[in-house]
């Protein structure tokens, strides 16, 4: 069974949140929900300026805090390591929310559902498609397009970035693209001393 | 890799500490709703007053289901919260305040004389139960490592000592008669509080980079002025001094407990709002 996890490249990063929006198509997110966000931080002293931008999504962590503390069993790990949230389970208590250390969790406010993406009360046919695969109300996250990694297929995210910053594989395969850049540059974990093993690495 | 200097960013695309937003004022309320009542049932248990059990019961069993069902996105299935005790406080919790309320009802009637026999072992369960209504929220969130200000073992200190506190003046401010007996506990759980809350902010000051940001912020900063205005000023300070000076004095009793009761909530709720996600790294030289 492959154990599946992300890399982020951060000298190939350009900051273009193309998967920002490859991700919101993908999951037919409402507005001001985003399950993958690329940060921007700007350091150093004029003239030796640099800005650098930092990919985020869920780190599908191995020791899932979120799904620790999640009361109505609705958070969950598949067998391929996907850190899974049930829309009929979950209740929208935030719990999981407060406890992922990396605020990746996004509610779906149920007003956001029936205003739709204008704010007019009237939903587009791509929302129509797309909402009922949530619960209005509840607290979710990214999947790493679990759908498509069923099919054989990357996530939107990575399939959307043009740069390959995102680099998405089998952890458990030595000779897999992730893992191989992992050991020979060194891939760091977020927040290390959360101790939640996180299977999303960032090189630089 | 965190960097101390980063700003907070909101819900922006930068990088930075971020406020937690997931908890906010109803869930505030349900805490100290919650709290507050079973400090008043367990207290008026020890002293035998049936109508503090009672409020007690009412304020845990209305208030704080009504202000956790606000609070949740869907509602119609938050029974499924008492699924998961193995793992998770939230549904501990739930089966503790299922208990407390059918324990305690049982024991209201029991005291009334509509329900014979087993008085010593309901009052004993009604008891355990409060106890672990009032320790229960500060156990969920001192649990996770996510917030660095909650994670403490003093967030269910916090939350035993001011759900007895709470309790306490108010069974104070309406039972002027048992006041020879509750001023000196009143006085010494506020010395309590007050070394709590000293404790609480000096490790968050020198904690995580996220907790001396919500140190600042209670602090220095955003809610400088209501946490020592209303959480040390109206909610530790004036108590202490008017059940010092005029701890008999019924007028000065109710006061207390007003200003006991206006810095508990606002504790609870700053506590929510303070609480800052650490930024995941940083490149700030």
């Amino acid at each position: 069974m492959a154990r599946y996890g992300m890399v982020f490249d951060l000298k190939r990063c350009i900051g273009c949140n193309a998967c920002v929006i490859g991700c919101k198509q993908e999951n037919s997110l409402p507005d001001g929900v985003f399950f993958t966000r690329t940060l921007s931080e700007e350091y150093g002293v004029y003239p030796a300026v640099n800005r650098v931008y930092i990919p985020t999504l869920c780190n599908h962590c191995e020791d899932a805090p979120c799904e620790k503390v999640c009361p109505s069993g609705a958070t969950y790990t598949r067998p391929d390591g996907i850190v899974m949230v049930d829309p009929e389970k979950c209740i929208g208590c935030g719990s999981c929310a407060v406890a992922c250390p990396y605020d990746q969790r996004s509610e779906m406010k149920a007003e956001a559902f029936k205003d739709g993406l204008f704010g007019t009360g009237e939903l587009t046919d791509f929302e129509k498609q797309g909402y009922p695969r949530y619960t209005p109300g509840m607290v979710t996250k990214c999947d790493f397009c679990s759908g498509r990694v069923d099919a054989g297929l990357d996530p939107a995210c990575v399939v959307t970035c043009p740069t390959d910053a995102r680099i998405f594989g089998d952890l458990d395969d030595p000779n897999s693209k992730p893992s191989k850049l992992i050991r020979e540059r060194g891939g760091k974990s977020p927040l290390p001393e959360k101790n939640t093993r996180p299977k999303v690495y960032y090189i630089d | 890799m965190a960097a101390n200097d980063l700003p907070i960013v909101g819900d922006s695309f930068k990088l930075g500490f971020r406020l937690q937003r997931y908890w906010d004022t109803p869930m505030a309320s349900a805490f100290f709703f919650g709290e507050l009542g079973a400090g008043l049932f367990l207290v008026s248990l020890l002293l035998e007053s049936a109508q503090g059990m009672l409020a007690g019961l009412l304020i845990t069993g209305l208030l704080k289901t009504y202000f956790h069902l606000s609070h949740m996105g869907v509602p119609t299935k938050s029974w499924r919260a008492i699924l998961r005790p193995d793992r998770s406080w939230i549904s501990r919790g739930l089966i503790g305040i299922v208990c407390f309320i059918g324990f305690g009802g049982l024991h209201l009637l029991n005291v009334w004389g509509f329900v014979p026999g087993f008085g010593g072992l309901l009052k004993l369960l009604a008891g355990a139960a409060a106890l672990v209504v009032m320790t229960y929220q500060g156990f969920a969130m001192s649990h996770s490592t996510a917030i660095s200000l909650w994670s403490s073992g003093l967030i269910p200190v916090s939350s035993l000592i001011y759900a007895a506190t709470g309790g306490v003046m108010l069974l104070l401010a309406s039972v002027p008669e048992s006041a020879q007996f509750l001023v000196p506990v009143a006085l010494l759980l506020h010395l309590c509080l007050a070394a709590v809350l000293l404790s609480l902010l000096h490790a968050a000051r020198h904690g995580s980079p996220g907790a001396r940001k919500s140190a600042e912020l209670l602090t220095r900063t955003l809610y400088a002025k209501w946490f020592f205005a209303l959480v040390c000023g109206a909610g530790v300070l004036l108590p202490i001094l008017l059940l010092w000076f005029a701890g008999s004095v019924p007028l000065a009793a109710m006061i207390a407990a007003a200003g006991t009761l206006a810095g508990y909530y606002t504790f609870r709720l700053l506590i929510f709002k303070a609480g800052v996600f650490e930024p995941i790294m940083s490149f700030r030289p």
